[in-house]
């Protein structure tokens, strides 16, 4: 014993004084922060980071702010990238209210790599300024050992800079403060829908029953225009339009747009022979077709509404058909809306009398619900799984963030907690809510401007 | 200095410039290399105004994070003269107005300046900027070029290579723990770019519309007689939005030489007609059948079909040839 022993070096009655007067203190003059663990998804080894985090508790913690006059660091910042906010921020906390209420709660839970102190990379949701800072050093030896214990932990934190990590602490105020950061796309969703109808205006002997490809043709820049042989006088000359296809690999390897079908907008009638079909125009070369006609074939598909809602191509059924004749076959095109604004007859039939009646396949009808915050999505099909960030009911867009992959067309997009159930359509944003972000703008800006004639090789956003 | 005109030159480069690093993504993986999440890479020219950037990204002055990466910001850092690529100062160059291709053109040969770019990459984790980075280096070997239409008037498509300098790293990773991890790579480009002058659209130049040469025999004198002279003026190798005069009264393939029309009255032999987008020299006309060379003037012979509208190639049609177009000949 080298100290004297008749002075008391530090009585345990005396620390826990100090320490119930201080958390008495921290209570009084604190203000109530939520603490918020990190739990460590993914790490990567060798060039060592966490690539995946996510927080899902927050816990009430009484803090002393300390510096009160203010954030430290050096405040709002323009960088060239963008306005950052660098604020620091001291806080205390009492060591005893961590380990004896903090500690407890947060040690079972999976992956969360140490609960016995604050560590540094979790968060702390500030109240005054709804602010989340993260934890960029925890120093537990200030003040130094009074009565040989220390009793506080000094929480040196900064701004939180976000990524892709998932805030979902059920507690709205806290999980807001990432709703608007982070890349987020916009999707466009279905709403309600309604069925396109359309009827056949007669039948004609002589018309055009099918137009065969005989050669795509390539390097069409352009849909090429169709010509078909005039009828004699006494029918109607056939319409016919073409569709292309781009991605069928020449044999020197390039993939050029060709021709892909030709349907009817009208078969026509009266045709003793089958007239010709040629290809002018569009830019290309080679595309060329033959025809075939019949008696008995369907008139004009007329469209007498083109219903809403439709996400991919309805199809056609062309029914009452009598007994043993050869039926028709139409193709629906939609427009970017999802309205049916043509139907093409790729075969018109043979043999029928009278006009058969048309039925076009309903889109979608269960579009239902609303999407609630910070719930994930996930796609029929593609299994693709988001988040929400919003979902406005008006429009039928979802904006979803920490999505991992892309939704196929047409898919439903189910939401896990409010179970709401739309139809997907397309990606209208891309970095809805990003103030910095110019990709969009600087893409239409070159559209006009770059020749990238082949491709560009870095893609379209 | 003389005339005002903007030409958006360096606007045009740096959206060109830009364009190429805009969609850029990282992915996260688990430990099954399952992917748990995709990101494109925000792009932004840096320099703006303060204001703007305090308006567009803080509109409610509490931003709740500091910031969210990664992100990518360019700016051009300046522009050198090219002495390599110095053209001759005097020399013009002619070319059709892209609005109204009757008229001409006059532009002196442009300048060729480089301009200094910066690309820089701010990633959260090292493993973004690998990936970034991992996306970028490969096509510049160091050149990529891009061709960008730099004066719109014209329609100029100049190739400019975009020529990578120089990749700075910086990882601050080492200190206390008060200063922060900024981990920022600094990517240099130089692209090779041009700046043209004012361009005259009010020039005097027309298109040669008739082209003389008289041969002369004999020695030098001061006022030779001419032996011979030829002139050609250039003949329309297409209608020009003419209504058609009758129609093909048959389906006519390829090789086809005898061709019915439904009315040859308004035919005349040794003359050309215009069927779809095929000029068609008509070398005899018996009642409605005519006796035709096909593919004239360098045309496509292709199909056409039964009632295809037949066209005549008029002298009115010589007038409207425009710049660019192609053109025949009528002869000696």
């Amino acid at each position: 014993m080298v100290l004297n022993p008749y002075f008391q070096q530090g009585a345990t009655t005396e620390q826990n004084l100090v320490q119930d007067l201080i958390n008495e203190q921290l209570k009084m003059y604190g203000v109530e922060v939520y603490y918020i663990p990190r739990t460590y998804i993914t790490s990567k080894t060798v060039i060592k980071e966490v690539i995946e985090s996510k927080f899902e508790n927050a816990i009430p913690l009484e803090a002393y702010v300390d510096t009160y006059d203010g954030y430290e660091g050096q405040g709002v910042l323009m960088s060239k990238f963008g306005v950052q906010g660098l604020h620091d921020l001291g806080l205390i906390i009492s060591k005893d209210r961590f380990e004896n209420y903090i500690t407890p709660l947060i040690k079972n839970i999976p992956n969360i790599k140490l609960a016995t102190r604050p560590k540094e990379g979790d968060l702390i949701w500030f109240p005054l300024g709804d602010r989340l800072f993260e934890i960029k050093f925890v120093e537990h030896e200030k003040p130094f050992y009074q009565l040989q214990k220390n009793y506080v932990y000094e929480l040196r934190c900064e701004l939180f800079r976000y990524e892709d990590e998932v805030v979902d602490t059920g507690i709205d105020t806290v999980d807001d403060n990432v709703q608007e950061y982070g890349y987020i796309e916009t999707l466009q969703l279905i709403g309600s829908a309604s069925t396109a109808t359309a009827s056949i205006i007669g039948v004609h002997d002589g018309g055009v029953r099918s137009i065969y490809i005989s050669d795509r043709g390539h390097n069409y820049s352009n849909v090429p225009r169709v010509a078909i042989s005039s009828a004699p006088s006494s029918g109607v000359t056939a319409v016919g339009f073409a569709t292309m296809i781009s991605f069928i690999v020449d044999c020197n390897g390039e993939k050029t747009s060709k021709v892909q079908t030709v349907d009817l907008a009208n078969p026509g009638s009266g045709y003793t022979v089958a007239p010709s079909i040629a290809f002018h125009g569009g830019g290309g070369v080679g595309a060329a077709a033959t025809s075939g006609i019949a008696d008995g074939v369907i008139g004009i598909v007329s469209i007498t509404a083109g219903g809403s809602g439709y996400a991919t191509i309805p199809t056609i059924s062309i029914e009452n058909n009598p007994t043993g004749i050869n039926t028709a076959v139409a193709i629906a095109y939609l427009n970017t809306v999802g309205i049916v604004t043509q139907i093409g007859i790729r075969d018109a039939g043979v043999g029928y009398t009278v006009a058969p009646s048309v039925t076009i396949s309903s889109p979608n009808m269960g579009n239902v619900g609303d999407y609630i915050f910070n719930e994930t999505v996930v796609g029929s099909s593609s299994s693709t799984t988001a988040r929400v960030k919003s979902w406005d009911a008006t429009t039928n867009q979802l904006e979803v963030s920490i999505a991992n992959g892309t939704f196929t067309d047409g898919e439903i997009i189910t939401g896990s907690e409010s179970g709401a159930t739309h139809q997907y359509r397309k990606v209208v944003v891309e970095f809805a809510k990003d103030g910095f972000a110019e990709n969009t703008s600087i893409e239409n800006a070159a559209d006009s401007i770059i020749d990238f004639s082949q491709s560009n090789p870095f893609g379209m956003p | 200095m003389f005339e005002y005109f903007y030409h958006e030159i360096m606007r045009r480069t740096i959206i060109g410039f830009g364009s190429l690093f805009n969609n850029i993504k990282i992915e996260h993986t688990n430990e099954t290399d399952t992917t748990v999440s995709t990101l494109k890479v925000p792009l932004a020219y840096g320099p703006t105004q303060k204001f703007l950037a305090r308006l567009e990204q803080q509109p409610d002055l509490n931003k709740s994070v500091q910031i969210s990466l990664p992100r990518m910001s360019f700016e051009m850092t300046g522009l050198n003269y090219d002495p390599s690529r110095k053209s001759t100062t005097t020399q013009t160059f002619l070319s059709p107005v892209k609005a109204d291709k009757k008229k001409i053109a006059k532009t002196y040969l442009p300048v060729p300046y480089n301009l200094d770019f910066e690309l820089s990459v701010f990633t959260k984790l090292n493993d973004d900027m690998l990936q970034v980075v991992e996306q970028i280096l490969p096509y510049f070997q160091p050149a990529y070029t891009m061709t960008v239409d730099l004066v719109s008037t014209i329609g100029e498509k100049r190739d400019i290579p975009i020529i990578l300098t120089s990749i700075t790293t910086s990882d601050d990773y080492e200190g206390d723990f008060s200063t922060r991890r900024a981990l920022v790579y600094t990517i240099r480009f130089t692209a090779k770019t041009y700046f043209f002058g004012p361009v005259q659209t009010d020039t005097t130049k027309d298109i040669i519309k008739k082209v003389t040469v008289g041969y002369v025999a004999g020695g030098r004198t001061p006022a030779p007689d001419r032996e011979m002279s030829y002139s050609v003026v250039p003949r329309a190798t297409r209608a020009y939005g003419d209504t058609p005069v009758t129609t093909l009264a048959e389906d006519v393939d390829a090789t086809e030489t005898i061709i019915t029309v439904a009315d040859a009255s308004g035919i005349t032999k040794d003359t050309y007609i215009y069927v779809d987008t095929e000029e068609i020299y008509v070398e005899s006309i018996q009642n409605n059948d005519l006796t035709v060379r096909r593919g004239e003037d360098g045309s496509t012979a292709a199909i056409h079909v039964l009632g295809t509208g037949v066209k005549n190639i008029t002298a009115a049609d010589n007038e409207l040839i425009e710049f660019g177009d192609n053109f025949g000949f009528d002869g000696f």
